[in-house]
């Protein structure tokens, strides 16, 4: 550890540390544009300009290293002065069209002007226009308005030290550079909307997302990606219970900086529901019902003493997942499946650098194991459906796409269906007996991801209409069929228990999970998996 | 003074391996290499040589940071990418004693013990690299050079790089990842060269004219060499004289001569008897000196004082007709184009320096732009920018801005205000540098 000086704050730092983290770790903030803490430092875009002590020229705060003793000012008159001209030099060019600009709100070029540049310019001249570059399909995902960049080289980095694939590069020079790609082919990769999460301005910004919403006006929400076992961390930007995107939200073990598209864009899925009310199949006619009917309908159904069998899902929560457990293996002897299938391989690079890959596309595959339920793959979904013929729960129309299939559904229509989805499914339709079921961001949960990290996933809006979540909606299942499980009203009680019981989940809480950004490892994975 | 480094000038075949041994040439080599390396380094630090690329930088100091405890390769790049406008003795040494040069590359090679020396050439040069080649080859017969040179068990290497004619390529960085094959733009720094430089190994990068010092500071000892000149600007220099004067050329003075004795003398006089307004000291990026600065000393620390650089001593002369407007335009237009991009102050403020001299050639100039083009020079320079490119193209601005303020102001005065649309096209003056703007 050395110890520096900075702005007459005196801190302890780490050696090796530089500058601009230091200042960080002060509470101080030193604009910055090409650095960015995974890529390589450049010191190219001059804004981070520091006063350091017995040096004759102003140094960059990202390029220059604590050295114990450093008496650091980032607000003396020369460093200020230097800053406000870098500042100045940026906006020289730069089309002020943030009005207009989807990046207007989280622009560190609008956000570092107004904090440390000057009021006004002494530029009168012409700036410099890319007529063909001001509104351009980079790739499928990206649009590029080259106006408006500030040249800081983020996004090539990105491509060189993350992605690997190399796609973009700086072309001409000079005043007259621009970032395009190699042989102008489209900008794509499986994480191509990463380069716009690294721009700082809005020179690149994501097509899926652009003029769809104001950001300060969006509701954010930490939550967990539901795309892969992976399990990447991620904001969800909403507003009045409507999706609008997903951002990755740093965490250094799994997924760095970073999410890939795949993952992204699932955003848009969250907004598709088209079931809002439980749904009683009468006349061959699925219709609306109250919850009171729905749940005595389903005590009809299972409560005769048939052998009906429960498909849950790896894509339920830890709790839902248990409370399943307890509910229909353990208090009505039920026979369980999580059926899981073998996705396309995804694949995220953590910030120290390591790849962490995944075949398996369920969020919580492992959180299904480690609490002892059965889980399967496809062959044994279809046994597991087709060697009986009582009544079926189907906890999540989406939990495997077999449930999708023609065929199973042929197989089993004769018997009765119970299902919770949020939107139509082949199987919803053909089911007799539907619950409605909170979105991803409806409702609070963990999940195990597949380096058995256990995550929180905050709620960010009510469950619209008469949706519920996964979890309520069994713990009023369990009532209806008469295996009262107690008062239960927050997920968190359920977590509590599910700790208590279950020997890989000991000792956690959910404040835990939500203030320990490295969440903890659970050693009973390696065997598990 | 009896000719050095021009020694084969008015040789006939001057090129040749024959002309050159003639000379006492590769005699300094057969005493360098029975020499301990750290007593070359010393020998050379002794003599006050100073990098005559344009910083002046001892070159003994700097091959005494080569950390030579360290396992990796070192490597010698020959820094004759030669680009400042103004200048072109690197050319001429290599037209006139090749032989000299490389003598020069394999003493300092053997010094800072690099088994492997790259020339690092201008694509412009096809003809000197041809030359060099040739050179090369030669050597390489005569055992001067490749395994076992002259039986002494020291190895090196030298090659040929010809660059693509980028500017920025004569910065010692952005030469080593052009040499890499890379984008050649400048590196952070620290790491310097000496330390993490070409292929991320140890580097040591002198000019050509430097390392055609050399070979003369071992054959006749660095007291000699440091009797030419005064102290601390030691040794002869080429001065490469362009602009008006009646001669220009190339001439091999001692360091400290005037530039009136340059300009009067050796160079007969400015042109058509015309009066002289004022020089470019040491190639364009050197602040331009009006007429008055005529008695100064011709080297790094006179030049310095009197508030320019001395750089890699090319003068540029210009007469009473030149119109300081234009010539800021024109030098800025040239650095603009030059610029790498990389960093925001000489991305941004060159093109915003050339915009606002352009304006007020055109006519419209307003009387704040003056302290407009200050700032930006203020912020372009010294330490702002990454590499020195910055003060290249601030240089030009605070040289006329200091001493031809006058003429600024005249066109300033005269403006028309501002107009609303678009400015009319600068009408083209022949002569004018395209560069592609």
């Amino acid at each position: 550890m050395v110890s520096v000086t900075i702005d007459g704050h005196e801190i302890q730092v780490p050696e090796g540390t530089n500058v601009l983290e230091a200042a960080k770790k002060a509470g101080i903030t030193i604009p910055h544009y090409c650095y960015h803490p995974a890529l390589s430092v450049v010191g190219q875009c001059r804004v981070c300009m520091v006063e350091i002590d017995g040096a004759p020229k102003l140094a960059t705060a990202c390029s220059t290293q604590v050295r114990d003793g450093m008496n650091i000012s980032t607000n003396s008159e020369r460093a200020t002065e230097a800053r406000q001209a870098v500042l100045e030099f940026l906006l020289a060019n730069h089309p002020l069209d943030c009005p207009v600009c989807d990046q207007a709100g989280e622009c560190y070029l609008q956000d570092y002007a107004f904090d440390f540049g000057l009021d006004t310019t002494h530029m009168v001249e012409e700036k410099r226009t890319y007529p063909e570059r001001e509104r351009r399909m980079l790739g499928p995902h990206v649009i590029q308005n080259q106006n408006r960049c500030i040249h800081c080289t983020r996004c090539i980095r990105f491509t060189r030290e993350i992605s690997e694939t190399h796609d973009l590069t700086m072309k001409a020079r000079g005043n007259h550079q621009y970032i395009d790609t190699f042989n102008g082919e489209p900008y794509d990769n499986p994480w191509s909307a990463c380069a716009a999460d690294v721009c700082p301005v809005g020179a690149l910004t994501v097509k899926e997302f652009r003029f769809r919403a104001r950001v300060w006006r969006l509701e954010e929400t930490r939550s967990i990606c539901p795309g892969c076992s992976i399990g990447c961390n991620i904001m969800i930007g909403h507003r009045n219970g409507v999706v609008y995107r997903f951002m990755p939200r740093e965490n250094a073990e799994i997924n760095g900086w970073w999410m890939c598209d795949h993952g992204r864009f699932l955003a848009e899925d969250l907004n598709a529901r088209d079931i809002d009310r439980p749904l009683i199949r009468s006349g061959g006619q699925l219709a609306p019902a109250t919850w009171s009917d729905a749940l005595e309908e389903l005590a009809r159904i299972i409560g005769a003493g048939t052998d009906a069998r429960v498909i849950a899902s790896a894509n339920l929560s830890n709790e839902a997942l248990y409370l399943a457990k307890k509910l229909f293996a353990e208090k009505l002897g039920l026979k369980m499946l999580v059926p899981v299938e073998t996705g396309p391989g995804r694949s995220i690079k953590n910030a120290h650098k390591e790849w962490i890959r995944s075949e398996d596309p369920h969020p919580n595959a492992t959180g299904a194991r480690l609490i002892g339920l059965n889980v399967g793959d496809a062959s044994r979904l279809q046994d597991f459906l087709i060697t009986s013929s009582g009544p079926v729960v189907i906890l999540d129309a989406g939990a495997h796409p077999l449930l999708a299939s023609q065929d199973i559904i042929q197989a089993i229509k004769n018997q009765p269906i119970v299902a919770m989805a949020n939107a139509h499914t082949p199987m919803t339709r053909a089911a007799d007996l539907v619950f409605p079921v909170a979105s991803w961001l409806e409702a609070e949960g963990t999940y195990t991801s597949s380096t058995g990290r256990v995550q929180l996933a905050e709620r960010g809006a009510h469950p619209s209409d008469e949706a519920k979540a996964a979890w309520d909606i069994l713990t009023l299942m369990a009532r209806a069929l008469g295996a009262d499980p107690g008062p239960v009203t927050r997920p968190q009680q359920i977590f509590e228990e599910l700790a208590a019981e279950v020997p890989a989940f000991a000792g956690m809480t959910y404040r835990r999970l939500s203030n320990e950004p490295g969440v903890p490892v659970l050693e009973e994975v390696a065997h598990v998996g | 003074m009896e000719p050095i480094l021009l020694r084969a000038e008015h040789e006939t075949n001057s090129k040749a391996l024959t002309t050159s041994l003639k000379l006492g040439g590769y005699s300094a080599l057969k005493k360098a290499l029975i020499m301990n390396p750290e007593d070359i380094r010393e020998e050379v630090k002794k003599s006050g040589l100073r990098g005559r690329g344009g910083a002046g930088f001892p070159t003994g100091v700097k091959w005494g940071f080569v950390p030579q405890d360290l396992p990796k390769p070192k490597y010698l790049i020959c820094n004759a990418d030669e680009s400042e406008p103004g200048t072109f003795k690197d050319r001429k040494l290599i037209h006139t004693d090749p032989h000299m040069l490389i003598e020069g590359i394999i003493i300092s090679s053997y010094a800072i013990n690099a088994h492997t020396a790259y020339i690092y050439i201008r694509g412009e040069f096809y003809e000197e690299v041809q030359i060099l080649e040739q050179a090369i080859a030669e050597a390489y017969k005569k055992h001067y050079l490749g395994k076992n040179i002259l039986k002494t068990g020291y190895d090196l290497d030298v090659y040929v790089h010809r660059g693509a004619g980028a500017y920025i390529c004569g910065e010692e960085t952005a030469l080593m990842e052009s040499i890499e094959g890379k984008r050649g733009q400048p590196r952070l720094k620290p790491p310097f060269p000496a330390v993490v430089g070409l292929f991320g190994c140890p580097t040591v990068i002198n000019n050509v004219e430097t390392l055609a010092c050399v070979p003369h500071i071992i054959e006749r000892g660095a007291d000699w060499f440091a009797s030419i000149g005064r102290p601390r600007n030691t040794g002869p220099k080429l001065f490469c004289v362009s602009g008006h004067v009646n001669r220009p050329g190339v001439y091999e003075l001692p360091l400290s001569v005037t530039y009136r004795e340059i300009i009067e003398k050796h160079c007969g006089g400015v042109r058509d008897g015309k009066k002289l307004k004022g020089f470019i000291p040491g190639g364009s990026s050197a602040p331009v000196l009006p007429a008055s600065a005529i008695d100064i000393k011709a080297d790094f620390d006179s030049v310095a004082e009197a508030g320019s650089m001395f750089g890699s001593g090319a003068l540029i002369v210009l007469d009473e007709t030149t119109d300081m407007v234009w010539l800021l335009e024109n030098l800025l237009t040239f650095y603009t184009h030059e610029s790498c991009g990389q960093c925001t102050p000489c991305r941004e403020g060159g093109n915003w320096a050339l915009e606002i001299v352009r304006r007020i050639r055109r006519g419209y100039g307003r009387p704040e732009d003056l302290e407009t083009l200050e700032r930006i020079s203020q912020f372009a320079s010294r330490g702002m920018t990454l590499c020195p490119l910055g003060d290249a193209f601030c240089g030009p601005i605070t040289g006329v801005l200091t001493h031809f303020r006058g003429e600024f102001e005249q066109a300033i005065a005269k403006a028309k205000p501002l107009p609303k649309k678009k400015l009319p096209a600068l009408p083209v003056r022949s002569g004018r540098g395209t560069f592609g703007m």
